[in-house]
């Protein structure tokens, strides 16, 4: 394995954690906004 | 475990077998972009015959005025089932299975990025409609309450409603998983040089309506989530008996729902963005405004949410908002019309089958935009709210727009999974029939609007017998113009061995493999190549 595939490793999985993150802040902020409105 | 592309490289240079798996094997647990972009372009073909099945139910009981086959009960759970289906069955998992099976190709990477999740972003997808399909045997049947599940009307959905709920969650949760491998994708593992304005327009537009999948999947997720707590847990936040507000389900939905026409329709710009240059035998013009154009479209969808519900009321500072900055949308789009029409000015133009469904595209999705402006003109909208109006618009963006790019994307690249030529006199029937068929079903329905028939009803006046009688005729002369599709998919290996390039004047990676694509393609990243087959 180069260093350019570690690196190419690491990279894929800081986008997809970021993008997992996002899609985890929108899921529940959406719902804390209903638990502050109701 | 290879729970990344570079992983799974690995452990496939570790093996000698480097051709497929035999079996069911090779489906069920297959890692290899191209057979999961099969098996959701099967599955979205299988979806699309069920949800269309549904919609004959729909007009055949619409075919004259009174009630002829079903109740009115079976006939919204047949209007609710046909609209999820052909959404989240048909449409997205087709543009799901383009994108699995070309964007690595396009952007010179071996697979996927995260092939595992990939696996699993499919294999959820059947579970969930499995348990929406269920819910047609059930006591009370399936929803009928409208895919929009505003509450309080599907809260009455009886035994359906969990399964409703879990199906929803899956479906999201596929979508969110498939956006992510897209986006780590594109984003990771495009070939050296190919820099991001380089890529060709199908890529940019997927990378676009993932961000838009990650952003608005989980909305409805949460949304859906609260109508479970409601139902189920002693919440209130959509009952209004318990201090809720049912209107906030409705601004959540559509916070949702908007952005996801646009994940419907920009993988559909990005397609025929990729055929128009290609038959027209010159670049796309203005490659670098179509991306800017297809963010400016990206990021509008977030802002014009409340345009379906100026019904519902709200102040008119919020009504003035919500049009002019939908109103703002055709800017954007107009660019990309213009591009289009701009790429074939002057062009070396042939008509092969793609060519003329996206012709028909630019043609009819206008249509469907245009009904969409005089849609968002706020009092106007008062007057079209509901009525077969809007089920003209969205069905000319959906079907025209979405069906027939999905259709010539299956055209287009046909040739490059298959390594045969298809049948171009069935492709060419297929195409007349299609689009003389969807436009007898759907036009006549701009005029049942305007004269005030009302959507979701079994039964109507009289005074609509003739237009509905012509819709329905429409309609099933639509659906029997789609088994010439499937006799296309059948007959393609029958046909001439196709070239590496298939077409003469086509752009990009995917050209420079072999005709069928091997199992394996760009294990060595393709530097050389990325200049001459540059989209700019």
């Amino acid at each position: 394995m180069t260093s350019s595939d570690t690196e190419q490793r690491r990279n894929i999985r800081r986008t997809a954690l970021i993008m997992t993150g996002i899609a985890v802040a929108f899921y529940l902020g959406f719902i804390l906004m209903g638990v502050l409105r109701s | 475990m290879s729970s990344t592309a570079a992983d799974a490289l690995d452990a496939h240079r570790n093996h000698d077998d480097h051709g497929p798996a035999k079996g069911i094997g090779r489906w069920l647990f297959t890692t290899n972009h191209k057979d999961i972009g099969t098996l959701y372009l099967i599955f979205s073909l299988v979806m699309f015959f069920a949800g269309g099945a549904m919609a004959l139910v729909i007009r055949s009981e619409l075919m004259n005025p009174g009630l002829q086959f079903v109740h009115p009960e079976f006939f919204n759970q047949m209007t609710t089932m046909h609209a999820l289906i052909m959404v989240f069955g048909a449409v997205m998992p087709a543009f799901v299975g383009l994108a699995n099976w070309m964007i690595p190709m396009m952007i010179g990477a071996p697979d996927m990025a995260l092939p595992r999740m990939n696996n699993w972003s499919f294999w959820i997808l059947p579970v969930a409609f499995g348990l929406l399909a269920s819910t047609l045997l059930m006591p009370g049947g399936a929803p009928a309450s409208g895919w929009t599940m505003y509450p309080p009307l599907v809260l009455q959905t009886g035994d359906a409603f969990p399964f409703l709920i879990f199906s929803v969650h899956l479906m999201g949760l596929s979508s969110i998983m498939g956006a992510i491998n897209i986006i780590v994708t594109i984003l990771n593992m495009r070939a050296p040089d190919m820099w991001l304005l380089k890529m060709p327009m199908f890529v940019w537009t997927w990378l676009i309506t993932a961000y838009l999948l990650i952003a608005v999947m989980p909305v409805l997720a949460g949304a859906v989530t609260m109508l479970l707590t409601d139902q189920f847990f002693g919440t209130s936040f959509f009952l209004a008996a318990g201090g809720g507000d049912p209107v906030m389900f409705q601004h959540i939905f559509w916070f949702f729902g908007h952005p996801e026409v646009y994940i419907m329709i920009l993988p559909a710009f990005g397609v025929v963005s990729e055929i128009i240059p290609t038959f027209s035998r010159k670049p796309l013009f203005g490659h670098d405004s179509m991306v800017y154009a297809a963010s400016c479209i990206a990021f509008l969808s977030f802002i014009v949410w409340a345009h379906h519900m100026f019904t519902v009321g709200m102040p008119l500072s919020g009504q003035l908002f919500f049009m002019f900055a939908t109103m703002l949308i055709a800017v954007p789009t107009g660019v990309k019309i213009f591009n289009w029409v701009a790429t074939m000015w002057r062009g070396a133009m042939t008509f092969e089958t793609p060519m003329l469904f996206s012709l028909a595209f630019v043609f009819l999705f206008t249509i469907g935009g245009f009904s969409g402006l005089m849609l968002a003109i706020a009092p106007a909208d008062i007057q079209y709210h509901d009525t077969y109006f809007v089920v003209a618009h969205f069905h000319y963006v959906l079907v025209p727009g979405s069906i027939f790019a999905i259709m010539a994307a299956a055209y287009f690249w046909l040739p490059k999974w298959t390594g045969y030529m298809y049948n171009e006199a069935a492709g060419k029937l297929h195409f007349w029939s299609s689009t003389i068929f969807v436009n007898l079903t759907f036009f006549p329905m701009h005029f049942l609007g305007l004269a005030g028939m009302p959507r979701r009803i079994p039964d109507y006046s009289t005074q609509f017998a003739d237009f509905n009688w012509m819709a329905s005729i429409g309609a099933i002369g639509f659906g029997l113009s789609q088994l010439i599709f499937v006799y296309v998919l059948l007959t393609a290996k029958k046909g001439a061995k196709a070239t590496d390039r298939v077409w003469e004047a086509p752009r990009g990676l995917e050209w420079t493999v072999p005709s069928p694509a091997p199992y394996h393609t760009f294990t060595t990243p393709p530097k050389a190549r990325v200049e001459q087959e540059s989209f700019k």
